[in-house]
């Protein structure tokens, strides 16, 4: 046993270690955190970038509520009266005293087309506000001098679905709405995390084994190791680099709600709608779940990688043998992506019990509630002993694989292994 | 220490591969306490024999004992296994590899961690400690993965060349090391093409030629029964006509000295007896003991031009 402890340590320490993990580590959370700051930073700078402009109203009836408008999307507006000398506005901009202004005038009332005089071109966002807001003023104008302009209006405003629950009454629906937001995070997430760590983290085992392989150390700690205990230890210690990467990233995300957010939104009232994140995060029942899926998962697939890898001598070989398992991990991740919309196909609840595709595909629908609870059971036993026979024919292909340096057996000869070891 | 019954017994072992027979109903058997070369060209089958005994290889015949037993993972625990190829952990730092596989063979963590930077002293490697093993030459890996050997303190050591790719100096050390070991009472069996080492070391020795076992004998006894009765003698001054005494039937100038082939029924003592009678002043006279490499070359014939060439000295 405390060999075993010997080949997890130095597993897990050697790759931790390594560039490449805290690269990766440390990567995702910096770049979620830079792609925040930038979005921040944007919406500060065009706060900042608030200017003053000069509104010139020729139609005499747009003037005060473009002005609201327009301050409302945060510019400082000076309104003109009508008769005010443009050529000494033209001269201010030319001064640059003055960035540009806005002319309104008849065909604004009736076309929404307005000028905008400046030495330059307004930029992309700026035109976009500045448009919305004399749209909208001019339909509003408009609608409001009209009959059934309510009605009209609300049609612009795209109508709604209203969603009504039967049997519950309102409070349980927005419950009930919750959760299901959370178990759609939760399993989009999970099923993701799942995938990433069967993916990378088994062809890691995969390629740890084939480097004791090729190297010829296999030989020398499998003197004093017996072979089960060498993979044993191989894959618990890259699956804890594995979990060791997860558990930062989700400490990541927790220190953001916990720490960051509020200090945000105390910052800048804007961000308030984001707190609302907090509510839908999984609660302790769902990651425990997770753990159970990662550990099922990463077992079964990690073991059959390390068999990979002890069947051929080098990355190439292994990089055609390993694609059967490849293609059982990517099927279930792309008919999840497929039926993460609501759960139209009932019948995928039953794909989902196939043990090769259940950590991807029934991890999410167990925490989003779409599948009775006795399914949940039946694919975790199913994949347990699904684990438990994957790791009897890997141990044994991998016994003697590890220490064969012919060519690769084809599916007899690997039978005869597996027979045999 | 002392230990019981034979270490490691092969018999009748056969190993092939495909069409190609590497090993061939070879017999062995290593009392405790020797030093033993398994001596024989590249491709004679050195390799595959000592993979069999360490159970990396099963032997489609025959039977391999280790220490009274099959070669199961508690027996081979006891044994310091240096292969041929060296397979190190390349990107793990010197120490941390030897403190791993001291621990994997059952050594304590402190324990392996004070062996090793002793060991790593003794053969000038202590400033390499903490460097990545793939920065070290070709020679200091092999030196690591000797320590790696040796760490545990294991009863039997089977090194497989463990002398190619070391320089002169580090050839002596490790000599030096193998008889040291020897002397603590281990039982050492180790590969070699290079004659002069397992001259200078071996007490028994096992020559393979063509995955056959050619001879096997204590080296000693194998000399003296290989004596071929030539002498070589060196005098001061001028030499006597030694070509015309009786008995001598061949004279070979070998520098300064003479060296006298003996005819049949000549014995040494009689040439000793003329010298002196003689009356010329002698500076030396030695029997001369035939070279292991003469003596290979008599019993196997000389390397077949496919196979390497045997080499009597110097490192590969």
């Amino acid at each position: 046993m405390k060999q075993i402890w010997s080949v997890i340590r130095r597993e897990y320490v050697e790759r931790v270690k390594t560039r490449a993990f805290i690269l990766s580590t440390l990567g995702m959370p910096l770049l979620m955190i830079g792609i925040m700051a930038i979005v921040g930073f944007v919406a500060v700078l065009s706060e900042q970038s608030e200017r003053q402009i000069v509104l010139v109203d020729q139609s005499g009836q747009l003037g005060e509520r473009v002005r609201q408008a327009l301050e409302q999307a945060g510019y400082e507006v000076e309104l003109a009266a009508a008769g005010v000398d443009m050529e000494n506005l033209d001269q201010q901009v030319l001064d640059e005293e003055l960035e540009a202004y806005i002319v309104l005038d008849d065909t604004t009332a009736s076309e929404a087309v307005f000028a905008y005089r400046g030495k330059e071109p307004p930029g992309s966002v700026r035109s976009q506000l500045m448009r919305a807001a004399v749209v909208e003023e001019i339909v509003d104008l408009r609608l409001g001098q009209m009959e059934d302009g309510d009605s009209v209006r609300r049609l612009f405003e795209g109508g709604a679905l209203e969603y009504e629950p039967v049997g519950l009454d309102e409070e349980e629906a927005e419950e009930a709405e919750a959760e299901r937001i959370t178990g759609m995070i939760t399993g989009i997430a999970g099923g993701l995390i799942l995938y990433i760590m069967m993916l990378a983290y088994g062809a890691q085992t995969l390629q740890s084994v084939l480097e004791e392989k090729q190297s010829r150390v296999v030989e020398l700690v499998i003197s004093s190791l017996r072979p089960w205990q060498l993979m044993l230890g191989k894959i618990v210690g890259v699956g804890a680099v594995g979990l060791t990467q997860v558990a930062i990233w989700i400490a990541c995300v927790a220190l953001l709600a916990g720490l960051a957010l509020p200090s945000l939104i105390a910052a800048a009232s804007d961000f308030e709608e984001l707190a609302q994140f907090r509510q839908y995060l999984p609660g302790p029942g769902a990651i425990l779940l997770l753990v159970v899926f990662f550990l099922l998962g990463y077992f079964l697939y990690s073991s059959l990688f390390a068999a990979v890898g002890a069947m051929c001598r080098n990355l190439q070989e292994a990089g055609q043998t390993q694609a059967p398992l490849i293609i059982l991990i990517i099927v279930p991740f792309m008919l999840q992506m497929m039926t993460f919309q609501g759960n139209s196909m009932p019948w995928m609840n039953w794909v989902a019990l196939f043990p090769f595709f259940s950590p991807i595909m029934m991890y999410p629908r167990a925490v989003m509630g779409d599948v009775p609870t006795w399914m949940v059971a039946a694919s975790i036993v199913l994949m347990a002993l699904t684990v438990w026979g994957a790791a009897w024919v890997a141990g044994r292909i991998y016994k003697v694989g590890i220490l064969s340096q012919g060519n690769r057996p084809s599916p007899r000869e690997l039978i005869r292994w597996i027979r045999e070891a | 220490m002392t230990q019981n019954g034979t270490v490691v017994r092969l018999s009748g072992v056969r190993k092939t591969f495909g069409a190609h027979t590497a090993v061939d109903d070879f017999d062995l058997e290593i009392e405790p306490g020797t030093i033993y070369g398994l001596l024989g060209p590249n491709g004679s089958g050195k390799t595959t024999t000592i993979r069999m005994m360490m159970g990396i290889l099963l032997p489609d015949g025959g039977a391999v004992e280790l220490f009274g037993g099959a070669p199961d993972f508690a027996r081979r625990s006891r044994v310091g296994y240096l292969p041929e190829e060296r397979g190190v952990y390349e990107k793990m730092k010197v120490l941390d590899q030897l403190v791993f596989f001291g621990e994997i063979r059952g050594v304590a963590r402190g324990l392996a961690r004070s062996r090793a930077e002793k060991w790593l002293e003794r053969l000038g490697l202590s400033e390499w400690a903490s460097k990545k093993v793939q920065a070290l030459s070709k020679g200091m890996q092999q030196k690591v993965q000797f320590i790696s050997t040796v760490l545990h303190d294991p009863e039997l050591l089977i090194l497989d060349e463990p002398f190619s790719g070391l320089d002169p100096i580090n050839q002596d050390v490790l000599e030096e090391i193998v008889l040291e070991e020897s002397a603590r009472g281990k039982t050492i069996l180790f590969s070699t093409h290079l004659m002069e080492q397992a001259e200078r070391l071996c007490e028994r020795v096992c020559l393979i030629s063509r995955a056959r076992k050619v001879l096997d004998d204590d080296l000693k006894e194998l000399k003296r029964r290989e004596r071929s009765g030539a002498v070589a003698v060196e005098f001061d001054g001028e030499a006597p006509p030694v070509a015309t005494w009786p008995g001598v039937s061949e004279v070979e100038e070998a520098g300064d000295a003479l060296h006298l082939t003996l005819g049949d029924g000549a014995r040494p003592e009689e040439i000793l007896a003329k010298v002196v009678t003689a009356g010329v002043s002698l500076r030396r006279f030695e029997l001369l003991e035939p070279r292991l490499h003469e003596i290979f070359v008599r019993h196997a014939g000389e390397p077949a031009e496919d196979d390497a060439p045997l080499k009597t000295g110097g490192a590969s």
